[in-house]
């Protein structure tokens, strides 16, 4: 019974050992996997072990108590007593080599239970530095984390900023797209805008160049560089001959007589000297190659640009036909004016011859009535005379026949003409004369007629009781100056600029004066003029609006050898 | 007692003829009438008047061509002529050196014209006077009577 415990005991430690075999073996392959596991079992084994000695005492000690049930089993036991001799006998040898086997295992177990505890131990060492190590690594991660993170936000950001960059790129793309196509349409625009220019400017110059009177345009020196076709043409050159050469150079001016005009009057030199006047209008002539000659308008104005003349524009009009026209409308007027003197010439002599009484004496009232168509014929006749003057002068055909005349005696032959007027008005008159006038060169009748208007001028408008006084004296060697002053209305202050002028009656004295023709001082300044001499005015305003006449004329004293040129009894210049 | 001398008038216009033609017989003169100058110069050379009054423009020959033809004729080169116009004196128009005188007849009255016309025939009258001396005071003393 002790035995059959014993060896049940042994089969259960053998099962369990080799249980534990295997175990190991499974321990074995999975040591290296589960350290944790085979520790505890290692300890198992141990604490097992240990058991097991325990176990086998207890139980040797109950072997007595479990004789009965021992000997009821002798049989069994009797049977079983060879097999168990002899399993006695092999189990006590295999109970000593299990023994030293297990005592070897277990102390290999133990050993190992020992080697597993260090390798345990130093796993948890392992493991608690894993452990810090991952801790750290923990805080790292943390950290890495954070940072992470950060780098998350500033990705996010950059991401953000990125997309805006992407947007603005876009758009930049946009935009470049665009101005790529405006930059191609504003090339285009400017190509087609240059184009147009230069039509235009071609355009321009083929109009300037076109224009039907002479154009030459000049810098500011007066180097020609530009001249048109008509410029060419009314000149006889070739705008590649006068590009760049001087106006003067090219454009002989001359007077009506053919003496060239110095370059200083040239109305170009005017134009650039006088800045922003233009001067326009005068009648120039042109002296061609073959020294003919043709009247020209010319304008010559300044080109001014910034303040600063920067050269001149200059227009020629070859005035020949303006002239022939102007010629025949003198003509006219003095063919017409002729044509009306003969019926005047026939009134005035009828009429004398009745009012002398040549056929008979007349009575008073009839000698009155005549004496008024007469006088009215008289001053019809004054204005033709007046209007052949004119036509006269302005034809040029004015005849200048100087003489040796004597100044003095001529105006007094011209008071005692006007001597009734003057009596009439009852006017308070004076005349006075320098002492040393001696004859001089000039035209009698026309000093006549400078005496005669201005004189009867100052009689026409002076007011009756007025006063008149003339005077001639001369101003130096070569002048002589006739002064003639009158208290009468004198001349609006706002009309003074326009007495001069043909057929102007100023219009304080129309109503005054119905017999005034407007063409007396025309006829007076045109005369002066003509003759070298200038004629001025001062009238004042205020009450008393005195008005002066100034005649300035040259004096040219008469040699002695020179005298008594004259026919005697000529007379055509008299009243 | 002075002889009538004889005034030959060359003028177009019959009025301003009849007009002078008139006061030239009342004041003594005889008178002759041409319508050109033409006929005037037909007169001049026929009848050898004393003095011309010569109008200017006319029709059939003008006063300026009159008086040149009058002033080529031997006898013509001396006589007086007087120009009555109404035509200005203008450049194109000058005063011919040939005329004694040239008046503008709307200017000049009838009496003043024909005073001119005596002072000038005195004036004659006194030359040839004077010339008739002269000549007496040349001739050699046999031949005076």
């Amino acid at each position: 019974m002790n035995k059959r415990t014993t060896i049940s005991a042994s089969d259960e430690i053998i099962f369990n050992l080799k249980v534990l075999a295997k175990g190991k073996e499974i321990v074995r392959r999975k040591l290296a996997a589960t350290a944790a596991k085979l520790a505890v079992t290692a300890k198992k084994l141990a604490i097992i072990a240990e058991k097991k000695e325990g176990v086998r005492r207890k139980l040797a000690i109950t072997a007595k108590e479990k004789e009965i049930v021992r000997r009821e089993l002798v049989m069994t036991a009797e049977k079983l007593a060879a097999t168990a001799e002899k399993l006695a006998a092999t189990a006590k040898e295999k109970e000593s080599v299990r023994r030293r086997k297990l005592a070897a295992t277990a102390e290999k177990l133990a050993a190992t239970a020992e080697k597993l505890a260090a390798t345990a131990r130093e796993k948890e060492s392992v493991r608690r530095k894993l452990a810090v190590t991952a801790a750290k690594l923990a805080a790292t991660a943390e950290e890495k984390e954070n940072v992470r993170r950060k780098l998350a936000v500033i990705a996010g950001e950059l991401a953000v900023t990125a997309r805006e960059k992407e947007t603005v790129r876009r758009k930049l793309v946009v935009t470049a797209e665009k101005l790529k196509g405006s930059y191609e349409t504003l090339e285009k625009k400017v190509l087609e805008r240059t184009k147009d220019l230069e039509m235009a400017r071609a355009k321009e110059e083929a109009v300037l160049l076109s224009i039907g009177d002479g154009l030459i345009v000049t810098d500011e020196k007066g180097g020609i560089i530009l001249i048109n076709k008509t410029a060419e043409k009314l000149f006889g050159v070739k705008s590649k001959e006068v590009l760049g050469k001087l106006f003067s150079e090219v454009v002989i001016l001359v007077d009506e007589k053919g003496v060239s005009i110095p370059p200083e009057k040239h109305p170009i030199r005017m134009a650039l000297g006088a800045g922003a006047t233009t001067v326009a209008g005068s009648i120039y002539y042109y002296s061609r190659k073959d020294k003919t000659k043709f009247p020209m308008a010319i304008t010559a104005t300044p080109v001014i640009l910034g303040g600063k003349v920067i050269g001149t524009i200059k227009v020629f009009r070859d005035i020949t036909y303006e002239r022939e026209i102007d010629k025949a409308k003198t003509e006219f007027v003095s063919l017409a004016s002729h044509q009306l003197r003969t019926p005047l010439s026939t009134v005035n002599w009828y009429a004398e011859m009745l009012l002398e009484g040549d056929v008979g004496e007349l009575n008073e009232k009839q000698k009155k009535y005549l004496g008024e168509a007469y006088r009215s014929n008289q001053r019809m006749v004054e204005l033709v005379n007046a209007l052949l003057d004119v036509s006269s002068l302005e034809l040029g055909t004015f005849m200048i026949e100087p003489e040796p005349t004597d100044i003095i005696k001529l105006a007094q032959s011209v008071i005692d003409e006007q001597k009734p007027q003057i009596d009439t008005k009852k006017i308070i008159f004076s005349f006075s004369s320098g002492k040393n006038i001696s004859l001089m060169q000039a035209d009698p009748k026309h000093l006549r007629i400078i005496v005669q208007n201005i004189l009867s001028n100052a009689i026409k408008y002076t007011p009756p009781g007025g006063k008149i006084r003339l005077s001639i004296s001369l101003m130096n060697k070569n002048n002589i100056l006739l002064k003639i002053y009158d208290t009468g209305y004198g001349i609006p202050k706002n009309q003074q600029d326009k007495i001069f002028t043909k057929l102007f009656r100023a219009d304080n004295v129309r109503d005054k004066n119905t017999d005034g023709t407007g063409l007396g001082l025309y006829i007076v300044k045109s005369i002066v003029e003509n003759s070298g001499g200038k004629v001025w005015f001062k009238s004042g305003g205020g009450r008393n609006k005195c008005t002066t006449f100034y005649v300035e004329l040259p004096f040219v004293e008469v040699k002695k050898s020179e005298k008594g040129r004259s026919i005697p009894g000529r007379k055509e210049d008299t009243k | 007692m002075k002889t009538q001398k004889t005034i030959l008038v060359i003028e177009d216009e019959k009025s301003l003829r009849s007009a002078i033609v008139d006061i030239l017989r009342l004041k003594n003169f005889l008178t002759l009438e041409a319508r050109n100058g033409k006929e005037g110069l037909e007169l001049a050379f026929s009848k050898h008047p004393g003095l011309i009054l010569l109008d200017i423009i006319m029709p059939e020959m003008d006063g300026i061509t009159a008086l040149n033809k009058i002033r080529e004729d031997a006898w013509g080169k001396k006589v007086p002529i007087i120009m009555l116009t109404n035509l200005s004196e203008t450049k194109e128009h000058p005063i011919d050196d040939a005329v004694t005188h040239y008046l503008i007849k709307s200017d000049w009255k009838l009496h003043d014209i024909v005073k001119e016309i005596e002072e000038i025939l005195e004036i004659q009258n006194l030359e040839a006077a004077a010339d008739k001396l002269v000549a007496i005071a040349d001739r050699p003393t046999r031949n005076t009577k």
